[in-house]
């Protein structure tokens, strides 16, 4: 199917497709095979950890074991001497001056805190680096860091959200006033309504918290430095999905040129946003390599991982809202508070989520009035980073919980207000109340065909056995029923006219693409964002396919490696697809021009009689081959006509969607549970999500995030949590503590398409990598509160763990 | 260094080989097959999943020194295997992996339930594939894949693999073997040198507990109020009730050096410190503060035992009253279970308890103070003394 | 997160083995599987690690009239596939598969289980709950104990310096033994938050429920008191369970589960 940019709409696809590899065509649409997979299943990947060169060191840290202190001495016995570093060799004159990592923002009244890669004065949370060991090996380097004593004088640790910013809080940074980051508002409407939300008959207020998390991609976060003599560049191999944005920042903390550092990501093992961000032990291995003229290789374990990079999601909401008798909403007030950490990380800073908090909480609905007030909170933990479907998740939740609360109030079908709130088509397309243009779509039907696939009647009459149940038998035997709704949209793509205003270190604009033609006929294309599952050597080849009709086996796609690719901000904000998509096409067509341009010579045709078809020039009278055309440039250039353009089939074209702010992708989820009261144990029975990307470029690929992310939600509702002590003690160390869940714990998901084509993109593709992770809490927390709501009980608190909804039932009164 | 033979992927291998290398590492950094990867190295990922002897098990807690004479299958090793090439083939058509990270350990043990489990359903796969954790996938598609190998075997004979042998790749290409005998370790350096004793009194300063557990016992102890008094103002004594501790340095009975050794099961640490007593005789009261660090995993610990005692009823015997309160920080803070962590307090307590008794009375405790084996534990210690929390009493 | 140095010894026999533990500061090594994670995150720092997983003495299995006895370092796995002799009638397997995952199972011990003592793993509650008698040997001299015995408390256990658990007896049930065992997981294979497991065996004259994943040592209920929930409260309270209602509240469940399938199962010995 090639996919113009007309209506598909109601073209579903249901996600069982027919096995991938025998579609008709094999461009924009298909669902291809991946191409990166053969090397992978054969374990011939080649990831950080893989890789080492000769007279490597590699580096192990000591890691402050409490949360907040000033350091009084650090002790290195004698004998580690040159492999033993601390802050003063780093950023003493001896040491070349390395500067803190920096991440401003342009935001009014934003504080700004710098990152030493090594505590200088402080420690501000546990985990934080403070001496990096060299050794041999990784064993050994754990050894020495066993040498290594550092006093401290305590400080009262911020371990929690609100406590933090109480007064009297301890002052992670001592020269602000308070433990914020920045205050992030909005009023729309709010104070104009007033009188109006006074005499609303529905008023609702809840309070919503969800966890901080750790990403946990399977692969850590890795890197090996070196000096490569012979080009007087320092390589930074590492484990990342932004290499050109690692280097910018890499340069600016080393004092060295953008053109003195290689910034290269082989095989990365997911990111999830924890990859995305110039990270302290990268500025310490390129440091360390630049002074000793020896690779110097880090790679995080997974103990590193969830004590030092917990690091995402965890937000406090206190929530009112307004409605009439039908449930409309009128209008809604929040507070929030965005646990940001100790610091700003670059290039995201402290800020993005707490900001997107404001401008997302009202989501798909169109809200009359609203107010909004986020606090980025300094806290003694490790630093906020942006986490598959930022601040959404988090948002989408406390929107899901009120919504479900308003109809509950008002004594309506949660559906049927969803229904009367939702941005309808008609309006598309539509700005919110913050702003946000949404572009196209259908919001209520999706929620109506999830409310149909899930089988709502039957859900609601076995559901009602399950009540009976529960009242004539022990309670333990007893399950009870739940079913729950969510809805969102996912902004993704966001380009210049929505980052420019935050003023941080990376603003989106343009994308370019390299394109060469090989000699034989081959295409390399060449990216400047990084693929590490999102299955961009393949759909990006589709796109190529799609332009030229080469078959994608015959494309390369390189990525990830500043010496080879066009700058770009990386792979983030669910924007590959429609912006290196959107630059692979032009890049494509650019090529198609070159390739005319040769192809028509060689068929004696007039230049605008010929057509690129399946790899080849084709004209009034015969075809001639990429091959052929590839070989006759590079080899026979005497073929050439006498005015060819010289620049070859060698360019880099760009892109920028007809509008730059942004795609928006929904959907609707939609899931049954079964919850025992007695043990608050909770199971899935059944998930539904109707999405739309607009146009799929692979919709197995599609699928397949959707999956993923939807896992990575399931996550967020019911197991992942990362626990503090009063003292900011991180008390989960291990995968036994933390728990990701696991194919047990999956339930079965089914998917439907709605392919309603974005009118600003390339092929009307839209984002769609984070839309996963969005909504599974706001669902599951719904369905289970739906479950428990005869007993009294509603949770608010993510993850939903069983003892959180035992100690709920317990305070409710509930037997036994 | 112990001499270890291997059979690794159908070649022979012989090395010295430290015996604390995993054999994750020992594949991966020796003998260069980086197919099998490490995601966790603790045993619960399953990235790091080979075979042992044809069955599936966690590299990353295997080690070489104690398999002598194993036979080890790697991803690599399994280049021409016919259910392997079957499973690679349903995984891309099926889309089970993404990234690929835990894909090697993810077809190690679908071949294990492809054999074992020939037929096997959905739900079966799901709890067989429980151990093997994917970021990526949310697991459909390699649970679809799983399941339609295992279908295509229904009917066939189990094949448990346990114990049983995996054929070397026929056709034999350099990523299938081990780079042999080339990269064996290197010599151990001697251990390191004993780490000095911590820095010290000088740098100790007894500040304030900030968010402690607090917990509190009362005992009754045989003896008068008199002699009860005296033992806490003699650190020396009460230390040695402590189970585990003993003082490092004399003391001049107003500050002390001490160590206290916690196990708890495999796990042990020691903590050395400092602490100082204060007492009121006014109120039959007193304060011992301390607060010590493990050397080698930078765990500290600051306690403060708070005592109050009373006479009872003729005088013979005196109630005591104690509060702990203590903060743990560092690495063995660092997990999730901290239940554990109280009831090793509360037993610690019960021993101090006894032991004082029977310091006071000359009636030998019934356990003596070994370094409460079993028990170790975070918790910690102190300095001297005990610090161990009780439950609440 | 790599081991701190160890030195490994293979002992040729038990007596061997029992001399090498002697030496200061070594600990036996069984199937690993739980001292390997403690080992690599440094938790665990024995000077020397002596294996006693391949002893002939500890992979021995005796199928007697009264019962089974195995060798401490039969491996789950093995009791899983009924590749040992089972006096359960399958509540031996069936416990086995539980346990953690396949590749764990491939290599984890009866006895390396027992003597690491985690009062949330399956073997402890489920052989305390049998009657199990637990064979230690040292080179004073062997002896026997019972579950609750050897376990005092999380993680802690009245083995003695040098002393080795060597093999477990699990008694034969009765053809009309009833079992039920519950464990409260929060993920497939992960630590049980709670667990009870009940053996009801009316010719052999028992009654008994225990209780696991205390995070301290185990409870034992025997005759009339397992169903009596004024002596299950009791004794929550006597661990300082009780204290904690959200966690009472799913002991008793776990607890009324077990007891339940106890009522109808019947086990096939």
């Amino acid at each position: 199917m090639s996919a113009p940019n007309g209506v598909l709409n109601g073209a579903d696809s249901v996600a069982d497709h027919p096995a991938a590899g025998s579609p008709s065509t094999r461009g924009v649409g298909a669902p291809v095979r991946r191409k990166e997979d053969a090397r992978l299943l054969e374990g011939r990947g080649r990831f950080i950890g893989d890789m080492r060169f000769p007279g490597q060191l590699e580096a192990a840290f000591y890691r402050s074991p409490i949360a907040h202190g000033r350091i009084r001495a650090i002790h290195i016995p004698d004998h580690l001497r040159g492999r033993a570093f601390t802050h003063a060799d780093m950023a003493g004159p001896a040491g070349g001056g390395v500067k803190d990592i920096l991440a401003r923002t342009g935001l009014p009244g934003f504080r700004v805190s710098a990152q030493p890669a090594l505590a200088a004065e402080k420690v501000r949370f546990a985990g934080e680096p403070v001496v990096m060991v060299l050794a041999e090996s990784r064993a050994e380097a754990e050894d020495l860091v066993e040498e290594i004593e550092v006093v401290f004088e305590e400080l009262p640790a911020n371990h929690d959200i609100l406590g933090a910013v109480a007064p009297g809080a301890a002052l992670i940074h001592e020269d602000w006033p308070e433990n914020v980051f920045l205050v992030s508002q909005a009023e729309r409407n709010f104070e104009a309504s007033r009188a109006m939300l006074d005499a609303a008959p529905v008023k609702v207020t809840r309070t919503v918290r969800t966890a901080r998390q750790c990403m946990a991609p399977l692969e850590g976060k890795g890197c090996i430095a070196l000096f490569e003599r012979h080009v007087e560049q320092l390589t930074l191999w590492t484990s990342t999905q932004m290499p050109h944005i690692v280097r910018s920042g890499l340069a600016e903390c080393l004092g060295l040129e953008e053109r003195r550092i290689r910034v290269v990501a082989p095989d990365v093992g997911g990111g999830f946003g924890w990859k995305g961000l110039l990270q302290p032990e990268e500025v310490c291995c390129a440091w360390a390599a630049l002074r000793l003229d020896r690779p110097v290789k880090w790679l995080e374990d997974r103990r590193e991982h969830l004590i030092a990079a917990a690091n995402c999601r965890e937000h406090h909401y206190v929530m009112t809202a307004w409605a009439d008798a039908q449930g409309r909403i009128l209008g809604l007030d929040a507070r929030a508070h965005v646990d940001a950490g100790a610091y700003s990380v670059y290039p995201f800073s402290a800020c993005l989520e707490g900001a997107q908090v404001v401008s997302n909480l009202p989501g798909p609905y169109d809200i009359p009035a609203y107010r909004c007030t986020a606090l980025s909170v300094c806290s003694n933990k490790p630093p906020i980073v942006p986490y598959r479907g930022v601040a959404r998740t988090g948002v989408c939740t406390a929107i899901e919980f009120m919504v479900e609360a308003v109809a509950r109030a008002a004594g309506l079908d949660p559906v049927e207000v969803r229904l009367r709130n939702l941005v309808r088509p008609e309006q598309m397309p539509f700005r919110s109340i913050t702003g946000k243009d949404f572009d196209m779509g259908d919001y209520p039907e999706s929620l109506r065909r999830a409310r149909e696939m899930i089988g709502e009647a039957a859900v609601r009459a076995r559901q009602k056995a399950s009540e009976a149940k529960g009242e004539t038998a022990r309670e333990t035997d007893a399950r009870r029923i739940g079913l729950g709704y969510a809805v969102y949209c996912e902004q993704g793509a966001h380009g210049t006219s929505v980052y420019h205003g935050w003023g941080i270190p990376m603003v989106p604009g343009f994308e370019q693409c390299g394109a060469r033609m090989t000699p034989d006929g081959t295409l390399e294309i060449r990216v400047g964002n990084q693929s590490h599952g999102q299955s961009m050597e393949t759909t990006l080849a589709q796109i190529a396919c799609e332009i030229l009709g080469l078959d994608p086996e015959r494309v390369n796609v390189v990525h990830g490696d500043t010496a080879l690719t066009p700058y770009s901000t990386g792979t983030w904000g669910s924007r590959s697809a429609v912006m290196a998509g959107g630059a692979v096409a032009s890049a494509c067509e650019a090529m198609a021009e070159r390739l005319k341009g040769i192809g028509a010579h060689l068929l004696q045709a007039p230049r605008d009689a010929v057509r690129i078809e399946a790899a080849q020039v084709v004209g009034p009278q015969g075809s001639v081959s990429f091959r052929e055309i590839a070989h006759t440039f590079y080899r026979a250039p005497q073929n050439l006509p006498a005015d060819a353009d010289p620049g070859g089939l060698d360019l880099v074209a760009g892109y920028r969607p007809t509008v730059d702010t942004g795609t928006f992708s929904y959907a609707s989820h939609a899931a049954v549970v079964a919850v025992t009261p007695a043990t608050g144990e909770v199971e899935i029975l059944d998930y539904v999500i109707v999405e739309d990307g607009g146009v799929l470029i692979n919709p197995m690929v599609v699928d397949g995030q959707i999956y993923g992310g939807t896992a990575q939600g399931i996550g967020t509702a019911l197991y992942e949590e990362m626990t503090y002590d009063a003292n900011g003690q991180p008390l989960a160390s291990t995968f036994a503590d933390y728990l990701l869940p696991g194919a047990g714990e999956m339930p079965p998901v089914r998917i439907a398409h709605m392919q309603t084509p974005s009118p600003n993109t390339r092929f009307g593709q839209k984002g769609i990598g984070e839309g996963g992770a969005i909504a599974p809490p706001a669902a599951i927390g719904n369905a289970i509160n739906d479950a428990l709501a005869g007993l009294g009980v509603e949770v608010t608190t993510c993850p939903m763990t069983p003892r959180r909804l035992r100690e709920a039932l317990a305070g409710a009164g509930s037997a036994p | 260094m112990s001499l270890v033979n291997l059979t690794v992927n159908g070649r022979a291998i012989s090395a010295n080989i430290e015996p604390r290398q995993h054999l994750g590492d020992f594949l991966r950094e020796n003998l260069l097959l980086t197919a099998t990867h490490l995601g966790c190295e603790h045993g619960v990922c399953g990235a790091c999943t080979v075979l042992i002897d044809g069955a599936p098990a966690r590299s990353c807690i295997a080690f070489p020194a104690a398999l002598e004479g194993a036979r080890i299958t790697t991803l690599e090793g399994l280049a021409d295997d016919p259910v392997a090439a079957e499973l690679r083939e349903a995984f891309t058509v099926e889309h089970g992996l993404q990234c690929g990270f835990c894909t090697p350990g993810m077809l190690m043990m679908a071949r294990d339930i492809v054999l074992r489990r020939p037929g096997a359903g959905e739900e079966a796969i799901r709890h067989e594939l429980a151990g093997n954790l994917c970021r990526c996938t949310g697991y459909v598609g390699i649970v679809r894949a799983v399941e339609s190998v295992a279908a295509r075997h229904a009917g066939a004979a189990p094949v448990v693999t346990r114990g049983t042998e995996v054929a070397p790749s026929a056709f034999v290409s350099p990523l299938t073997l081990p780079v042999a005998g080339t990269l064996v370790s290197k010599q151990a350096q001697d251990a390191v040198t004993p780490k000095a004793a911590p820095a010290a009194s000088a740098d100790i300063s007894f500040e304030t507990l900030h968010n402690p557990v607090r917990m509190t016992q009362h005992f009754e102890v045989p003896a008068p109020l008199g002699e009860v008094w005296n033992v806490f103002q003699q650190p020396e004594k009460v230390v040695a009730c402590l189970p585990g501790a003993r003082l490092t340095a004399p003391t001049d009975g107003r500050s002390f050096e001490a160590e206290m050794g916690v196990k708890l099961g495999p796990m042990a640490a020691t903590f050395r410190g400092a602490g100082t007593i204060m007492a009121d005789e006014a109120t039959l009261s007193g304060i011992i503060r301390g607060q010590g660090v493990d050397g080698r995993s930078a765990s500290r610990v600051r306690a403060e035992l708070t005592y109050r005692l009373a006479p009872l009823q003729d005088g013979s015997a005196t109630a005591v009253a104690v509060e702990i309160a203590y903060e743990l920080k560092g690495p063995l803070a660092q997990m999730s279970r901290g239940t554990i962590a109280r009831d090793l307090a509360g037993r610690l307590t019960e021993i101090f308890a006894a032991n004082l008794a029977a310091a006071l009375t000359g009636v030998p405790a019934a356990s003596k103070p070994a370094a409460l084996d079993g028990g170790a534990l975070f918790l910690a210690m102190l300095k001297g003394f005990f610090l161990r929390l009780f439950r609440r009493g | 997160m790599k081991a701190a140095r160890f030195d490994y010894h293979r002992p040729a026999d038990l007596t061997a083995a029992l001399t090498g533990l002697g030496a200061a500061g070594g600990k036996p090594l069984s199937g690993g599987q739980s001292l390997g994670p403690m080992l690599n995150l440094r938790l665990a720092r024995p000077a020397a690690l002596v294996d006693v997983g391949r002893l002939a003495e500890l992979r021995r299995v005796e199928e007697r009239a009264d019962g089974v006895l195995y060798g401490a370092a039969i491996t789950h796995a093995e009791i899983e596939d009924g590749a040992v002799p089972d006096p359960t009638g399958g509540i031996l397997p069936a416990i086995a598969s539980g346990i953690a995952y396949r590749a764990v199972r491939n290599r984890g011990t009866m006895g390396g289980s027992l003597a690491h003592a985690d009062p949330a793993a399956d073997w402890p509650t489920t052989l305390a709950a049998l009657g199990a008698i637990i064979h230690l040997t040292a080179l004073t001299g062997p002896r026997e104990s019972r579950v609750p015995d050897l376990i005092r408390g999380a993680f802690d256990t009245t083995l003695e310096e040098g002393e080795i658990i060597s093999g477990i007896f699990v008694p034969r049930l009765s053809p009309d033994a009833r079992w039920g065992y519950r464990k409260s997981c929060r993920k497939v294979g992960e630590f049980a938050e709670a667990m009870a497991a009940v053996l009801i065996d009316p010719p052999r004259n028992i009654a008994r429920l225990v209780i696991g994943a205390t995070e301290t040592r185990h409870l034992v209920l025997e005759g009339r008191d397992i169903e009596d929930s004024a002596v299950l409260d009791a004794a929550l309270a006597g661990i300082g369970i009780a204290a904690d209602p959200a966690r009472a509240r799913l002991f008793r469940a776990v607890v009324a589960d077990a007891l339940s399938a106890a009522q109808t199962s019947h086990v096939s010995a």
